[in-house]
């Protein structure tokens, strides 16, 4: 059973003593607060397993191999504000270098990859998971997998998106799980994710995330975010069936964005303290490009080597869900966050005029297909 | 005024400024007794109360104190609004008899704190007379911004100056500033540089840092001396207020009604009722819980990954608002404190309580089965009274006994071995193990006893506060004892500490020597009872404790015989305590 209340209801709840235990599950529920995030990437130490022919470059390397200094004079026009148009209105073949040949860009070759089967299906582009599973849909993985900003913890997105998420309030993501019985082996939960409202709850040291915080669920204007997925637990694994749902997503200040996460579904190992896993998904081409491109710019992608319209082709060329009914050309890619959440305490505001968005559009299952 | 406190005007310029300051302690150091005759107090019973009787003859001590920082802060505010920003680092006072309040009656001043003094007064007069603060501060303009003007001048040091020093300036003591303002504001062109200047003086002046009590002969008690009217109207301020007396208290002990019982009894009573008891009330139990603790509190990191600086701080003002709601806003029984389910949840303590809360500060009551009953099970006391990376049996039992009961709980002796309790190898596990170490040897046997039986009860607790039920893997085992009545846990131990009779009688003495301004002499002492008793007769309220104590005899009557009070204003002796 949910329990929502009103902030004058949550104080009368206070005053009058809701119980809450220590940790773990209350009134059959338990919440958790997202701490960490990152485009799941699979990788061994070297790379080599996975980027045998090395990693990308980045605008830097790219601007030197489009324009060497030959002496030859060029414009603003043909060079920097070129290349910056592309970034925002990418071509749909890599430019020419000055040797002739489009860019180079290498996608990740290896068979392993995290994330899940979301079709179903077993595919010859597939991946297997690190645990055997084959069938593994993760298509942004192959296109961004050899870019070193996208590999974690080290990499600059990876590390930049991590940042952001925890200093800033933004994109405070919650899931809450209700009807709970067990813990470890529950076949009927219910997940509904939120925003949240509060500061991360941060150790003494100011390195850690630890549990036990407060968050506010934003009820009012988070409402977009507000999604419910069926689920059960499976010796303290989470699985969900698979429903949209979108989820602020800023990786600078004053970028905020949304992403939707398009027949997502989680996979979470549960503890009283912590979930850990990922989401499955396909996340839209352009909504992705968008929220990439404003998020990140030259400079950033400099330093992170991350080249916004090559990655972006990758993409396309990649895209494996959503077929446009008038090209054929997907317009979606299969793709996995890896996530970790700490419990959190998530007090609701709005019970009566809360707005949650349903999760069980199983048409879009056919869609994709 | 009838002080014979010598008048002290701030020295214009160059270094009279505190040659000024030390002139004037030497003039402090004796304050002999006289004054014009008033009628005698007396105490204004309830109907309920009013069969018990105060001891006749009672009269405390007549104090020279040293203003504390916070009270300089609270008066300033009172004064000035509280958005002036300055700093008030005075040194810490020396804690006696359970209380620091107490050690403000042998308190010197060295050099050293002079200059903290002038540092924060001259932060202050800026403020005062900056643009910002300066039209609707200061009550008048000057005709001309650039140069002198005298009773612009007078006007704003004359009000001021009477809430500053605590009673109204005499002309003789107000024309020297204003001459010097005038002159400052002379040679800078500058009025504001003027009040500046003297208003700096005046707020790092004996007479404002000094609280120098005067008495006069009492008319109803042949040879016997009380307070005289405006060092009344100031004892009562510092005591409900814990700040200087404001304009209508002053008004108060110009027009003589503090000099009657019916008319003291009403000022009490309004002293009472304002919402500036809150400040009086916090200030008081921060001294007696010994708040200042905090100051030095720390954590070890790892083993209290959520006790952080927010934590700390969190939880002295989670006990301060409880302790306020509960004696003032709910005006109830002061012995629920210990057995209460009710306190105020912040988010930065929520984590250690392990409970969900809202935005800010919210009312929040654990559940009727919850371990967590009254102050005792409160991080403040849980955490202070521990060491950073364990709990700590004695230091809570010892605390409880010395801060909660009045008791003195011996210091362990020099040669005493630690190595039993303190070998990091040590195979121990839970703290009941560890402290059954003390009662193997006679010589920390006998304190150990009357400290260790009371702290395993809140061994639930860890020393930041945190619950649990295990201790290294093993079971807590949180049986207890206190004075023959024993429990099982932390709720047996605050019914026990509730059904003692020390627990009220500690508030009583703590709280009389507070008001009295210092340790309790023998010939006060015979007080407590009067006071004991009334406060049983009126359920151990302590707004009613307060208002006995307000308007008791021994409140207001001065000891004969000119009382030798002493202030050491020694350059060379930092804290030369009597």
């Amino acid at each position: 059973m949910r329990t929502h209340f009103s902030m004058m209801a949550a104080a009368a709840a206070l005053i009058f003593g809701v119980s809450a235990h220590a940790e773990g599950v209350t009134n059959r529920t338990i919440g958790y607060v997202l701490t960490n995030k990152s485009w799941a990437t699979y990788q061994t130490p070297d790379g080599k397993a996975e980027c045998p022919k090395g990693f990308n470059d980045g605008p830097r390397e790219q601007f030197k191999a489009l324009f060497p200094e030959s002496g030859k004079k060029r414009t603003l026009a043909e060079t920097q504000f070129a290349r910056e148009a592309d970034v925002w209105f990418p071509s749909e073949t890599e430019p020419l270098g000055a040797d002739g040949k489009p860019l180079p860009y290498i996608d990740v070759s290896g068979k392993t990859a995290l994330g899940m089967n979301l079709d179903g299906k077993v595919g010859p582009n597939d991946f297997t998971s690190p645990e055997g599973e084959p069938g593994i849909d993760n298509q942004l993985y192959r296109a961004v997998g050899c870019a070193t900003g996208f590999r974690g913890p080290e990499g600059a997105y990876t590390f930049f998106q991590n940042d952001y998420m925890q200093r800033y309030i933004f994109n405070r993501i919650l899931i809450e799980i209700t009807d709970v019985d067990d813990l470890v082996n529950d076949n009927d939960v219910t997940v509904t994710t939120y925003r949240g409202l509060n500061p991360l709850l941060t150790s003494a040291n100011g390195k850690d995330f630890i549990p036990g915080g407060t968050q506010r669920a934003d009820e009012r204007w988070g409402k977009r975010y507000i999604h419910s997925f069926k689920g059960k637990i499976v010796n303290g694994v989470l699985t969900t069936e698979p429903g949209v749902t979108k989820i602020p997503y800023a990786d600078t200040f004053d970028t905020n964005v949304d992403l939707t996460l398009m027949q997502a579904r989680f996979k979470l190992k549960l503890t009283p303290t912590s979930a850990e896993g990922l989401i499955g998904t396909y996340v839209d081409l352009k909504e992705w490009h968008h929220h990439f491109a404003v998020n990140w710019t030259s400079h950033h992608a400099s330093y992170g080597q991350l080249s916004v319209p090559s990655i972006t082709r990758a993409m396309a060329r990649l895209a494996d869900a959503y077929p446009d009914p008038a090209t054929g050309k997907n317009t979606a890619i299969s793709a996995a966050l890896a996530m970790k959440f700490s419990q959190a305490y998530i007090v609701h505001t709005d019970p009566k005029k809360k707005a949650v968005a349903s999760a069980q559009k199983k048409n879009q299952v056919a869609d994709a297909q | 005024m009838p002080a014979v406190v010598k008048k002290f005007s701030p020295k214009t310029l160059g270094h009279s400024l505190r040659a000024g300051v030390s002139a004037c302690a030497v003039a402090l150091l004796l304050v002999s007794c006289q004054g014009a005759d008033t009628p005698a107090t007396s105490s204004t019973s309830s109907p309920a109360t009013n069969k018990i009787a105060e001891p006749a003859g009672l009269a405390s001590p007549q104090r020279l104190r040293l203003m504390s920082a916070e009270q300089y802060t609270n008066t300033l505010a009172g004064i000035f609004g509280p958005d002036l920003k300055f700093d008030t680092r005075f040194p810490p006072l020396v804690r006696t008899d359970g209380l620091l309040g107490n050690g403000a009656s042998s308190a010197g001043v060295s050099e050293a704190q002079l200059e903290q003094y002038q540092r924060t007064a001259s932060l202050v007069a800026a403020e005062v007379t900056n643009p910002t603060h300066r039209t609707f501060l200061i009550p008048c303009q000057p005709a001309d911004e650039t140069a002198a003007d005298a009773a612009c001048a007078s006007k704003f040091l004359g009000s001021v100056g009477r809430l500053l020093y605590r009673h109204p300036l005499p002309q003789d003591q107000l024309a020297p500033l204003v001459k010097d303002a005038g002159e400052v504001a002379t040679r800078f062109k500058d009025f504001y540089s003027g009040i500046s200047y003297v208003l700096e003086g005046m707020l790092m002046s004996p007479e404002m840092l000094l609280i120098a009590e005067v008495a006069e002969p009492d008319a109803k008690t042949p040879g016997g001396q009380q307070l005289a009217a405006y060092s009344l109207a100031t004892r009562l301020s510092l005591f409900l207020w814990n700040a200087g007396p404001d304009s209508r208290l002053l008004d108060a002990a110009e027009h003589g009604e503090l000099k009657t019982p019916e008319g003291r009894a009403r000022v009490v009573d309004m002293m009472l009722a304002s919402p500036r008891l809150e400040a009086g009330v916090r200030a008081f139990f921060d001294d007696m819980f010994g708040f200042d603790d905090f100051a030095t509190l720390s954590k070890d990191p790892e083993t209290y990954p959520f006790f952080t600086g927010a934590t700390a701080a969190d939880a002295r003002e989670q006990t301060l608002r409880t302790v306020v709601d509960h004696v003032i806003n709910q005006n109830a029984d002061y012995r629920d404190l210990f057995t209460t389910r009710k306190t105020f949840m912040s988010t930065a303590l929520a984590p250690v309580y392990g409970v969900p809360t809202g935005t800010g500060w919210t009312p929040y009551e654990f559940p009727a089965d919850s371990p967590r009953v009254g102050l005792l099970s409160q991080v403040s006391f849980l955490a202070v009274h521990s060491h950073p990376g364990r709990s700590s049996p004695t230091r809570r039992g010892k605390a409880l006994r010395e801060i909660l009961l009045c008791q003195i709980v011996p210091r362990p002796p020099a040669n005493v071995d630690f190595s039993a309790v303190e070998n990091p190898k040590s195979t121990i596990k839970t703290q009941r193990e560890r402290v059954a170490a003390h009662l193997t040897n006679p010589v920390c046997a006998g304190c150990h006893k009357i400290t260790d039986p009371i702290g395993l009860a809140l061994e639930n607790f860890d020393g930041a506060g945190r619950f649990r039920t295990t201790e290294r893997g093993e079971a807590i085992d949180a049986s207890g004892s206190l004075d023959g009545h024993e429990f099982k846990d932390a709720v047996g131990l605050a019914k026990a500490l509730y059904d003692a009779p020390q627990l009220t009688s500690c508030l009583v003495e703590r709280t009389a020597s507070y008001g009295l301004g210092g340790s309790l002499s023998d010939q006060t002492k015979p007080l407590l009872p009067y006071l004991s008793q009334r406060f049983a007769s009126e359920g151990y309220r302590f707004k009613s404790l307060l208002r006995d104590i307000a308007l008791s005899t021994a409140f207001s009557e001065v000891a004969k015989g000119g009382t030798e009070v002493r202030a050491a204003l020694n350059s060379s002796t930092p804290s030369a305590n009597k």
